[in-house]
């Protein structure tokens, strides 16, 4: 089978995104509102998408299933967002960012793509600046910068601890100055549940109305999906309850291949489930790794609390084994080491799931006002989670299912391999690898939202030409289409069965926690698949979706989306136990050095697996090698 | 714990609503207010009733999605606290909770505790952004904007854009929200130069869709952003700034 | 839902005439009229302190303000037309304001509210604002016109312009349901200036710290200073005193 084509820039991989925006071909201000360009979701990569194509003069058609723009999960992210702006002499430059990115990724991610984030994370900032977000400034009026894991530069910009929600915010006042100039239609509450290919080419999407039930055909000439990515499917997660993956994973369906699956970032500093009714694992703030140092007690099922454990009993596990990095090891890293002391019973809390994450020793050093001024928000935020002061007892923490490197195969112009159909942010795959740095998804998103996809959408529509018409609303692709939305919507209603759609999410987490977790061997991952078909089974037998299709109905809404994570699993899973090696993210119990760090095969994996799903849910991997012109090959060593 | 609800049920936006009265006898003090729902909504699917519809998101106060009435007061007995990060451990000893969508003619019932809170986009719309095109902004290091200046300007811009004070006010005003938008943008160098037209725009679409403002307050008593009294003041002062100036600016 | 462009919402839902921004101008500025004319009544009402003599030349004096360059009683009838106008902006303003308010929250009112004394100030100005209104009625007819409730010793000024201001309101505070009222209607207006005065920050925009603060300030002080100045004098009057 002949290897997947990303149409890379030729030469000089640095100069490379100029020369490319050089070859784009171009559409005439007056041609422009000729073409209707479709836009799913309205986090930073969607709202920039909309508002760039929106203000260049293309239609534009936008699609959220929340009730106002604002509300995409980008605006959860804390921390920051990374840019190559290189104006301290610290050492960094677009290089610097490159390596550190591609190394990050532990060199699974496309490094051509990295140049392009680097480059254009310049006037990412700028751009973001301008129209409203307040970055934090020095007190002589510059922008600050601090540093973030896996990086020994300083090139993070961030507002206080709420950087996604401010650039999140100035996004969508950005997408709705379009809709009152007129140039794009805003769609909320409004759901994309198909994708309408005709000819090879995406040519529009199907929606419902969540609040009439409406289900309507939207013809396009091109389809950006900005849909986020499908982390929410371990149900216990970082992401927003409604984060899912049908958008993605109903393009799949009609074609688009889905990369690297199984490449799923555990953070390591989310909040364990303490108990059955806890609806998510929130994630606390990677830089309280700065000052909290991380420890277990030294012998297992020691349930003394906390403060109680004198400090020869205690193990700081992550100092201990990665002395050059300690408590700030890469996120990957830091995880797998939490899990493992967890699994050799070690773990603290009612449910021995988590591990300590102590600032005893910081407030001792610094004092508790300088540390109320740090993580005042955070330890807050904590308290009111869990009832416990950190201030006094040590915080617990568990890694948390957080975020997806993998997500729709995209070629360098961001375009699936369905002609048409683009993706930008979290729901494509091609630059964070096998494991994300911190910082780096705001910066995804923003870059391919407000500095790709302005660019090389007009580049796909030159090419369709202003002379074709959007696809009729009869054509049997279209009829088909709303057939199949319309059929799944009523079968899901009519389903005799007893248990609620958010009882098999909640099971299908468990089992990829399981299975499919932070850390993989081959006989869970074959358990893991047949406990997911067997579920998937039940779902369609038992499931009970209440109410009517002809209103607002948040249990058709889930069950929908719960079908399609039964789906997903199975690819994850099966892309787990495909690929032969350990490298960031995923970890295969099998692949690993003596001393337990993990083992990448450079000679066969050396490539991103783009997988297909046949109409009769058969996976069929494709393979994209990769090729580093920049970054030498080398072994992360945090030690 | 034993937790009666009494609960808003309404099928649609012009059917009649109702109240309905449920007991949870496994409540837990660590039970967020939607994870008591979430409770009640698995209690109801056994008892074959439909579930209570309701909106949430993110789950950690940010995303500014969820919000009901409980007790007479927007997001909760927890002031200053979103819906989500209401647990029942800080209700001290109210166990009967009456739980209402937030109130107000501006936010229109769609289904049970689910509302609509468009008309805060509509002001966002009319004029709360910066007409700056893509690619074409200066360089941001160039743009000095004071330490203070930036802070002050976040303390605004933290509005997560729930609507709760909307709901809090007798009035059905939504100046908290307005004046939180322009001190944002007013703090800022960037969209000087359309300060007065954006004041125009917002305040002129806020007394389209909203009440008057009379200074209760109550609105900040249960902003989850903790925007302060003075984001109404900015909206009258945008204005009139505007209105003296006569100019774009 | 296809979100509608502010614009075009505006078509189907108006923007009222005249705006509340305009409305609650007009009545941060007219309030601050009346404050003014009310601190400046109960300055003049201090004189009562000082005898009948005092206060009876002061009631003559206001007609003759500005002689010759302004004809007799000529500032009194020019204040007289601005605190009417101002009297009628104000109550329509507020009854309008009033109106979009309970229209724009709709039919479940806000209950149980968490402001406390705030919330008193703010929820009870209309009702302030009528039994102030009646409190003026009665005080024309009864001290200045001297029709109706007057009492029934009132004496109109005599020919020469000599005023009997003092022994009419010392006749009126006899009556102790009169005094009662009178004194009970300062406490309605004292409030009704700290709140009222309180909003004005929001009508005019001050945003700062420490100005918010002493305008606050300012308020109590004239809030306090109205309440005791003006309330006293029937107070004492009943004791005898006056």
């Amino acid at each position: 089978m002949p290897g997947l084509d990303a149409r890379l820039p030729e030469g000089d991989p640095l100069t490379a995104w100029d020369r490319r925006r050089a070859d784009y071909r171009l559409v005439s201000p007056a041609n422009r509102r000729k073409f209707t360009v479709i836009v799913v979701g309205t986090g930073l990569a969607g709202a920039g998408a909309a508002a760039a194509l929106g203000e260049l003069g293309y239609r534009v058609e936008c699609f959220t299933f929340h009730d106002a723009p604002r509300r995409a999960h980008s605006v959860a992210a804390h921390g920051g967002i990374n840019a190559a702006r290189a104006r301290k002499v610290d050492g960094d430059s677009i290089a610097r960012f490159v390596v550190d990115t591609v190394k990050g990724g532990d060199f699974r991610g496309r490094e051509a793509d990295v140049v392009r984030l680097a480059t254009e994370s310049v006037r990412v900032i700028d751009h973001l600046q301008a129209i409203g977000t307040p970055f934090a400034r020095e007190y002589g009026g510059q922008l600050a910068t601090r540093s973030f894991g896996g990086v020994q530069v300083s090139r993070t910009y961030y507002s206080r601890g709420q950087t996604g929600q401010q650039l999140q915010i100035a996004a969508a006042q950005a997408l709705l100055r379009q809709v009152e100039r007129g140039s794009v239609r805003l769609h909320t509450r409004t759901e994309m549940l198909d994708l309408i290919v005709a000819d090879n080419r995406a040519q529009g999407i199907v929606t419902r109305n969540l609040v009439t039930g409406e289900i309507t055909a939207h013809p396009a000439h091109a389809v950006v999906l900005a849909t986020g990515g499908y982390g929410s499917v371990y149900f216990h997660s970082t992401l927003a309850m409604n984060s899912n993956a049908t958008a993605t994973w109903r393009a799949h369906r009609r074609g688009a291949l889905f990369a690297s699956p199984s490449f799923v970032q555990f953070h390591p500093t989310a909040l364990p489930v303490s108990s059955h009714w806890q609806s998510k694992t929130t994630l606390m703030s990677e830089s309280l790794r700065n000052d909290g140092r991380i420890w277990v007690p030294s012998t297992a099922g020691d349930d003394r609390p906390p403060n109680d454990i004198p400090e020869s009993e205690r193990d700081y596990y992550l100092e201990r084994r990665y002395p050059a990095y300690g408590n700030l090891t890469p996120r990957d890293i830091a995880s797998r080491a939490a899990r493992t002391e967890i699994e050799a019973g070690r773990g603290v809390g009612p449910l021995q799931n988590s591990v300590y994450l102590d600032f005893r020793d910081a407030i001792e050093r610094l004092g508790r006002d300088t540390i109320a001024s740090r993580y005042g928000n955070l330890f807050e935020m904590y308290y009111d989670a869990t009832g416990e002061d950190p201030y006094t007892v040590p915080m617990r923490i568990a890694p948390g299912a957080h975020f997806t490197m993998g997500g729709l195969w995209s070629d360098y112009d961001q375009m699936t391999t369905i002609d048409g159909l683009f993706v930008g942010g979290e729901a494509g795959s091609n630059y964070h690898g096998a494991n994300r740095l911190g910082a780096n998804s705001l910066l995804s998103a923003c870059v391919d939202g407000w500095f790709t996809l302005p660019f090389s959408v007009p580049n796909y529509l030159a090419g369709v030409g202003a002379s074709t018409e959007l696809i009729a609303p009869d054509a049997p692709e279209v009829t088909e289409a709303i057939a199949a939305v319309r059929n799944r919507a009523d079968t899901l209603l009519a389903n005799n069965g007893t248990r609620r759609p958010a009882t098999f999410h909640r099971e299908l987490g468990e089992i990829l926690y399981r299975g499919c977790g932070v850390s993989r061997s081959d006989t869970g991952l074959r358990t893991a698949r047949d406990e997911v078909r067997a579920l998937r089974e039940e779902f369609w037998a038992d499931v009970k979706v209440a109410g009517a299709a002809d209103r607002l109905n948040q249990e058709l809404e889930k069950a929908g989306r719960v079908a399609d994570f039964l789906e997903l699993a199975e690819l994850m899973i099966d892309d787990a136990l495909d690929r032969t090696e350990s490298c960031g993210a995923h970890f295969r119990a099998e692949y690993a050095t003596d001393e337990g760090e993990a083992r990448r095969n450079d000679e066969q994996w050396a490539n991103v697996s783009a997988w297909e799903t046949t109409p009769e849910g058969q996976h069929i991997r494709h393979l994209e090698s990769l090729r580093f012109d920049l970054v030498p090959l080398q072994v992360r060593d945090y030690r | 714990m034993r937790v009666e609800l009494e609960i808003w049920r309404q099928d649609g936006p012009s059917e009649p609503g109702r109240f309905e009265t449920h007991l949870i006898d496994d409540a837990t003090p660590e039970m967020s207010l939607l994870e008591l729902l979430d409770r009640l909504n698995d209690q109801l699917a056994e008892q074959g009733i439909e579930p209570i519809q309701f909106e949430s998101d993110c789950r950690e106060g940010i995303c500014g999605a969820c919000g009901v009435t409980v007790n007479d007061r927007p997001h909760g007995p927890v002031p200053k606290t979103p819906s989500c990060r209401q647990h029942l451990r800080a209700f001290g000893q109210v166990t009967t909770l009456r739980i209402e969508p937030l109130r107000s003619a501006g936010f229109p019932v769609i289904r049970d505790l689910v509302v609509d809170r468009s008309a805060l986009d509509r002001l966002i719309q009319a004029g709360g952004h910066i007409d700056v095109l893509t690619g074409t902004a200066p360089d941001a290091d160039a743009m000095l904007v004071g330490h203070e200046d930036a802070e002050a300007a976040l303390d605004f811009a933290a509005c997560i854009g729930c609507g709760a004070c909307v709901a809090a006010c007798p009035n059905g005003a939504a100046h908290l929200f307005a004046g939180a938008k322009l001190a944002h943008l007013g703090l800022l160098p960037h969209g000087e130069q359309e300060r007065g037209r954006r004041s125009k725009a917002v305040v002129d679409q806020l007394d389209t869709e909203f009440g008057p403002c009379s200074s209760y307050g109550e609105c900040v008593e249960v902003c989850p952003a903790g925007i302060p009294l003075t984001a109404v003041a900015a909206v009258h002062k945008e204005r009139l700034r505007g209105l003296f100036r006569g100019r774009a600016d | 839902m296809t979100v509608l462009r502010a614009e075009e919402q505006r078509q189907t839902h108006r923007r009222p005439r005249p705006s509340s921004f305009v409305l609650k101008l007009a009545m941060a500025i007219t309030g601050v009229i009346f404050v003014a004319f009310v601190f400046v009544h109960m300055i003049g009402n201090l004189k009562v302190y000082q005898g009948a003599e005092a206060f009876n030349s002061y009631a003559q004096w206001l007609r003759e303000v500005g002689y010759p360059l302004i004809p007799h009683t000529g500032v009194l009838w020019t204040l007289r037309v601005v605190l009417v106008t101002s009297l009628l902006v104000h109550l329509i303003a507020a009854v309008m304001l009033w109106l979009r308010g309970r229209a724009a929250r709709g039919p479940h009112r806000r209950r149980r509210m968490m402001t406390g004394l705030t919330a008193f100030g703010a929820r009870t100005m209309l009702l302030g604002g009528v039994i102030i209104l009646v409190f003026v009625i009665i005080h024309l007819l009864d001290l200045t016109i001297g029709a109706a409730l007057a009492p029934e010793t009132y004496r109109h000024a005599d020919a020469d312009g000599t005023m009997h201001a003092y022994q009419n309101l010392v006749a009126s505070f006899s009556r102790v349901p009169m005094a009662v009222f009178y004194a009970l209607s300062m406490v309605v207006l004292a409030l009704h200036v700290f709140h009222g005065w309180r909003t004005v920050l929001q009508d005019v925009g001050a945003t700062g710290r420490r100005l918010r603060l002493v305008w606050v300030t300012i308020g109590a002080v004239l809030a306090i200073a109205i309440l005791i100045g003006n309330a006293l004098i029937p107070v004492l009057v009943l004791a005898g005193m006056l």
